[in-house]
């Protein structure tokens, strides 16, 4: 076990998550997705996280990302508390601090390459930097393909574009959903090694959900999470190592749900 | 199929509801002007009456007719469009574009029995009231006994079932057809290109229109009050053909205004601009009713006070027959109000619908609820605009050749207080169905609509 996981105080936390719990439903119904998940990242780190389906990743990243409301806990980006306040003022805070990548790619059908690529940008009330974005863009190999719309690109290219618009603000902490889950595999080591690259050339903070060990490899270190709790983590993965833990994860929790039947 | 299309019937209550709404109201319609016959044949009805009661049951039952397939038209069309992904994965398991065409008439069908059934209270009562209101204006004789019977019954079911299943044709023809490549590709290239035969069919109304326009300002000149016989169609027709001309006027208007309202509105209106070029061509279904009701409330009833003035000026006393024509115009007007109101407001929440995950996408890059609102109001705003404008131009071509005809000047001395009043209505119903459709939509979680 490295440092990652305790609490420290430094400067150099990208991201913190303290107690964080999220229950859906109302009484009688409900569901515990978090159940009190402390966790700390330090910049220009690439940390994957895992787990069986149901554990609760997808939560952890929509509420460490400000796309929904913890029931319960802390989230701090950059050193700086999530709002509690209203929708808009959640919104300028991720605006602000946090990129998000999306599996379904999330681009804006009636944007051209740049123009959603710099939508950001003009959102944060920035002059959108084209030739920084295009720049960007460039190191995503797309610089020829900058009128084009979404729908006239493949897959791959798509999501390099939405890995383009996440990186053009600089935020804090890149938040990345199954990134290559609608992908090839050719496309997805691409896309693995565009953010690989983004967090050690660049020095970004990538946090990414997956259920492929092979993608987890590509991280510094590897988040385990089970029924909404940790369970543990592995530094420096191995695609072989993660996929002997994933499948102990596993049983473990099919166990549990049969003694539960 | 016919099992599926009852189930698939039950599960989109909702979806359907704007097509029943429309068919009750076109089938009440017809029904109750179709009753008049009825009446008209009772026992002991004087000739006069007679002819009153038969002229006002086919030419405002006619108009009538003709809006029920409009409006079912577009409301079913939008349906069936948003049901694209179900109808490509009935393609991929293996059902051929011939069954799915069956599934959708036979839903349609349902729909149009059960809003045929419906209307039949709401349409004896309004025939009664028809009756009652003819009497009252001294059109009719009173003491004639209403009936609702044959004529009713069978035109009025009969005009909605055809109407239904004529436009559920038109809808389905469209959508089975394309392929889900094809879809794709009119997504990506933007789709303001209109196809060779909706361009001609916009040149043919236009034309037709400026025709029509040029006979009543010279053959029907002097003629009097008959010059309404060609006035009066002139600005549908126009209306029409504008209306098919949308795409191209929605893609020229927008790029010309995208700076000026860019610099305004921020991004919101940036959004809003990019979304109105790429989305020319569905956006025209919006405005299509837009024009239709600005062209023809303004053509119309201009026309109606040029007339009344013109009498008026000659010291004549409107006679029975004139009297019946303007009941006939306003009539017209009226149905019509509630007609384009019915398809506004259908087409902007399926619209709005249509454009849940796009709003959701924006706001998970970081546009905020508040942002989201002002696309949708820059949108209506620029649909306001374009329709009411359009509308107007469709108007002048009923109001500038009959006052010419009527008056010999080729602007009529009425203010423009009836024009502002329909501009202010235009607006309401468009602005206020666009902010309803788009507040809803806020509500949901971005994360949770996107992925929906």
């Amino acid at each position: 076990m490295n440092g990652q996981v305790t609490l420290p105080t430094s400067g150099s936390e990208a991201l913190r998550l303290v107690s964080v719990r999220k229950v859906y439903g109302t009484d009688g119904t409900q569901v515990t997705a978090l159940d009190g998940v402390s966790l700390s990242l330090r910049k220009g780190t690439f940390t994957a996280v895992m787990g069986p389906s149901g554990s609760g990743k997808s939560t952890l990243l929509q509420c460490a990302a400000g796309l929904d409301r913890p029931t319960g806990g802390k989230v701090f980006v950059d050193g700086a508390e999530m709002s509690g306040g209203s929708e808009t003022e959640l919104t300028k805070f991720r605006r602000r601090r946090i990129g998000f990548i999306f599996q379904q790619f999330n681009l804006l059908p009636t944007l051209d390459v740049l123009q959603n690529a710099t939508l950001p940008l003009r959102l944060a009330g920035r002059k959108a930097d084209r030739r920084y974005a295009r720049d960007v863009l460039t190191r995503m190999g797309l610089g020829d393909r900058l009128r084009h719309l979404p729908a006239e690109l493949s897959g791959g290219q798509q999501q390099r574009v939405a890995i383009a618009r996440a990186l053009v603000t600089n935020p804090s902490v890149i938040f990345a959903d199954e990134p290559t889950g609608a992908l090839d595999t050719r496309s997805a080591r691409e896309v693995l090694g565009l953010l690989m690259r983004a967090v050690h050339e660049h020095g970004q903070t990538v946090v990414m959900v997956t259920h492929d060990p092979v993608a987890a490899s590509y991280a510094d270190s590897v988040v385990f999470l089970a029924d909404g709790r940790l369970a543990g983590e592995l530094d420096r993965p191995t695609a072989e190592a993660v996929a002997e833990r994933m499948t102990h994860l596993g049983d473990r929790t099919a166990r549990r749900d049969e003694t539960e039947v | 199929m016919f099992g599926l299309a009852l189930r698939s019937l039950r599960h989109r209550a909702g979806g359907f509801l704007a097509t029943f709404v429309s068919m009750v109201f076109g089938a009440a319609m017809v029904m109750a002007f179709a009753s008049l016959l009825d009446t008209a044949m009772g026992d002991g009805v004087p000739s006069t009456s007679r002819t009153s009661l038969v002229t006002m049951a086919t030419v405002v039952g006619g108009w009538g007719l003709i809006m029920v397939v409009f409006s079912v038209t577009s409301t079913l069309t939008l349906v069936v469009r948003q049901r694209g992904d179900e109808m490509a994965l009935l393609k991929q398991v293996g059902a051929t574009p011939m069954q799915i065409g069956r599934m959708i008439v036979v839903e349609t069908a349902v729909v149009a029995l059960a809003a045929g059934l419906a209307a039949i209270l709401p349409a004896a009562l309004a025939g009664r009231g028809l009756l009652s209101l003819l009497v009252s204006s001294k059109r009719v004789d009173g003491g004639i006994h209403f009936a609702f019977g044959p004529y009713a019954l069978g035109i009025g079911l009969g005009v909605t079932f055809t109407a239904a299943i004529t436009a559920a044709v038109i809808a389905v023809r469209g959508t089975v057809r394309t392929r889900a490549a094809e879809s794709l590709r009119n997504a990506a290239t933007g789709d303001a290109r209109m196809s060779r035969k909706r361009k001609a069919a916009a040149v043919f109304f236009l034309v037709l229109g400026a025709s029509l326009a040029v006979t009543t300002a010279t053959a029907m000149r002097g003629k009097g009050s008959d010059a309404m016989q060609t006035a009066g169609q002139t600005s549908i027709w126009v209306s029409i053909g504008l209306a098919l001309a949308g795409p191209v006027l929605i893609g020229r208007v927008t790029a010309a205004l995208a700076r000026p309202l860019e610099r305004m509105g921020g991004v919101p209106a940036y959004l809003t601009v990019q979304y109105v070029r790429r989305r020319a061509g569905r956006l025209a279904g919006t405005l299509m009713p837009i024009i239709l009701f600005t062209g023809i409330a303004t053509g119309t009833l201009y026309m109606q006070s040029i007339e009344n003035a013109a009498t008026a000026a000659s010291g004549a006393v409107a006679t029975a027959d004139e009297k019946t024509i303007e009941t006939l115009n306003f009539t017209v007007i009226g149905m019509l109000v509630v007609f384009s109101a019915i398809m506004l407001i259908n087409t902007l929440v399926a619209a709005m619908t249509y454009r849940q995950s796009e709003s959701a996408r924006q706001r998970l890059v970081g546009v905020t609820p508040g942002q989201v609102l002002r696309t949708v109001i820059v949108e209506g705003v620029i649909l306001t605009l374009l329709g009411v404008v359009s509308g107007a131009v469709a108007g002048l071509f009923t109001i500038v050749p009959y006052s010419i005809a009527r008056t010999g000047h080729a602007l009529p001395d009425i203010g423009a207080g009836t024009y502002l009043a329909v501009v202010a209505a235009a607006a309401v119903l468009t602005l206020g169905t666009g902010v309803g459709a788009a507040l809803r939509t806020i509500r949901v979680p971005a994360v949770e609509a996107v992925t929906r």
